[in-house]
């Protein structure tokens, strides 16, 4: 970077009127003993009578972090020692120590935005300022390669296109964070891969994200690779679960994440892709894919991305996110260990107590109807229903409480045998009550359309040492 | 080259047979389709060899090939 | 111009080609294509290949490329997939 030159230094550009106004000033000024240096931002001849500085490719005015022109400027030994921004007579007269200058101007007039604020320049710079520092293997395609077959050629493909993670995409990719590419995330299983910002800005291009979405990934990526969520687990087993981020707080409306209707379903891009970058991660950086750690005897269709936000706003209760433990101004991601959603159909109950036994009826059924706590759940309650909840004044704790109650499960129908089913629990069970669930075992939330009597559970794995607990963790920049 | 590499990416374990004539030609077109193929090479020239020599190239080769399409 | 891409994976392994497909650890038992790109002599070749797997008890079937000029068709390809474990294809020159 060119070194900031002693004296005064003044950054103008043509297509601004104020730039023009104090012009006369400038050619006033250059004629004087203490140096001008004047740069110009898209017009070296710009001021007439003036010797200028082309700073058409903006290296001075983004390394003076200008947002405003004209600015003017008083160097001394190579430092900024003071600086004003548009025209105020008063504070040029102050600078420059001339006490008469601009007398005939208006005692001030505000500057124009600096062309570094221009978004696509702004972008540009930015990008080109992080390519450098992206420290990720080249490959270089073969000359006939397809760059969206060769991205399936390379194994980095979940079976669906990648979007080809060409350095220009990663590096505007990384502008969506304020994070440094090459900062930890966290350690990936199964090859337990330390994972880079980077990295997850790679996959996230592939993807599909926006650079808006890199912080919410970056949690998501965070929160998997807990040893509480345990992803390693989580792929290695026979199991359908895989991870299920729930969004919170005020990045999911920010960039335009769903809530509402087919929230768990196709068509929201940051739900997609948010989703999809974190399964990315996981195979790509970690190494777990199908048929060689990850062993699911079926899987899922939600192993390709499975991302909603809370309907916050339409929700009688507190989130999920205040419910454990962070600001309702906070924004989060939970990380849940999640089988597919199944539906339940209530259109008749009017009570809550009524619905809450549907919920529980349902509920009793996951896994298998004589499991019980070992696995976990989760229960989406859609506004129809909820509205059953809130009509009748029942908190989200009161819920619990009730569904906790009904779901308290007699252990002789349970045990190996009972029912004619073999599976179950060992017969010392038989006289026993036992909970469906652990405590903390079933997590509730509020999500869909406005229309449709129906609620959705979705099931989880293992709880406890060998299983995964869900982890919430907090969006950063 | 092409035809190898496809099969290769259908998971068929795959071999091609060439001459030495072709052993620059097949690395640049193995960097062009940025693959790897397996590759065994026999003695130039094969268009004027008599059936017996052809026979020995396929005998000399024979285990070269076998080799690139199991597992040590 | 050859395009340039940021390897998303771990970087564990050494190259970032396509990977070849796993190999059996023998022949016992597979069905082996040969694949005739349909040069001239590659056919006598081929011959002597099928005697030698035949002679160790392997399945041979022979394919044939319509012309040496182009790319297998997809049926072909198609036919090799399904019908075979490996394949052998001769004699480029």
């Amino acid at each position: 970077m060119a070194e900031l030159p002693d004296g005064l230094v003044a950054i103008v550009k043509r297509d601004c009127p104020t730039c023009n106004l104090v012009a006369p000033v400038l050619a006033t000024l250059a004629a004087d003993s203490v140096p001008l240096t004047v740069y110009s931002q898209d017009d070296p001849t710009f001021p007439d009578g003036v010797r200028v500085v082309d700073d058409r490719n903006l290296q001075m005015s983004f390394a003076l972090d200008l947002d405003t022109v004209p600015t003017l400027l008083c160097v001394s030994g190579g430092r900024e020692v003071a600086r004003t921004v548009g025209w105020s007579r008063d504070a040029w007269r102050d600078i420059t120590g001339r006490a008469d200058l601009g007398e005939t101007l208006p005692e001030h007039r505000p500057g124009c935005g600096s062309r570094t604020q221009d978004p696509a320049i702004a972008e540009a710079h930015a990008v080109a300022t992080l390519l450098p520092k992206l420290h990720s293997r080249r490959v270089e395609l073969g000359e006939e390669e397809d760059d969206a077959e060769a991205c399936f050629e390379r194994g980095w493909s979940d079976g669906l296109p990648v979007v080809p993670p060409t350095p220009a995409r990663v590096a505007r990719m990384l502008t969506g964070t304020t994070r440094a590419p090459d900062e930890v995330v966290a350690v990936v299983p199964p090859d337990l891969v330390e994972c880079t910002v980077e990295k997850v800005a790679i996959n996230a291009v592939m993807a599909g994200c926006r650079p808006e979405y890199l912080p919410v990934v970056l949690a998501s990526v965070e929160a998997a690779c807990t040893d509480e969520f345990n992803m390693h687990g989580l792929l290695a087993t026979t199991w359908f679960s895989g991870p299920l981020v729930v969004v919170n707080g005020p990045i999911a409306r920010a960039v335009g994440m769903n809530s509402g209707v087919n929230a768990m379903g196709q068509g929201n891009r940051a739900n997609a892709a948010i989703g999809r970058a974190l399964q990315l991660v996981v195979r790509n950086v970690g190494g777990g894919r199908p048929g060689e750690i990850d062993r699911s005897t079926l899987g899922q269709p939600g192993k390709y991305t499975f991302c909603f936000a809370e309907d916050e706003a339409g929700s009688p209760w507190e989130p999920l996110h205040v419910e454990r433990g962070f600001a309702k101004s906070a924004s989060t991601v939970t990380l849940f260990a999640a089988e597919g959603p199944r539906g339940i159909i209530d259109q008749l109950s009017r009570t809550p107590e009524s619905l809450a036994r549907s919920f529980a009826a349902c509920l009793r059924a996951t896994t298998h109807p004589k499991l019980v706590l070992a696995f976990d759940a989760m229960l989406v309650v859609s506004p129809e229903h909820a509205r059953v909840f809130r009509d009748a004044g029942w908190t989200k704790a009161r819920l619990h409480e009730e569904l906790g109650s009904l779901l308290q499960i007699d252990g002789s129908e349970i045990v190996h045998g009972a029912g004619g089913i073999a599976e179950g629990l060992p017969e010392a069970f038989a006289g026993s009550t036992l909970p469906k669930f652990r405590d903390g075992g079933l997590l509730i939330v509020h999500a869909g359309g406005g229309a449709g009597l129906f609620s959705a559970i979705i099931g989880g794995w293992a709880s406890g040492s060998l299983g995964s607990e869900a982890v919430t963790v907090g969006v950063g920049t | 080259m092409h035809d190898i590499v496809d099969l290769e990416s259908r998971g068929l374990p795959s071999v091609m047979i060439a001459s030495s004539e072709f052993v620059d030609a097949a690395r640049v077109q193995a960097a062009a389709l940025g693959a790897d193929p397996a590759r065994v090479f026999v003695a130039h020239p094969i268009q004027d060899r008599t059936d017996e020599e052809l026979v020995a190239l396929a005998d000399g080769a024979f285990e070269e090939i076998v080799r690139n399409l199991t597992a040590e | 111009m050859k395009s340039v891409l940021l390897d998303p994976t771990g970087e564990l392994a050494a190259t970032t080609t396509v990977a070849p497909s796993p190999r059996p650890p023998s022949l016992d038992g597979k069905v082996v294509g040969l694949l005739d790109i349909s040069k001239a002599r590659g056919n006598v070749f081929l011959d002597r290949i099928e005697e030698h797997l035949v002679g160790r008890g392997v399945t041979v079937r022979r394919f044939a490329k319509p012309t040496f000029t182009k790319v297998a068709p997809i049926d072909l390809r198609h036919e090799i997939t399904t019908q075979c474990d490996v394949v052998i294809e001769a004699l480029a020159d």
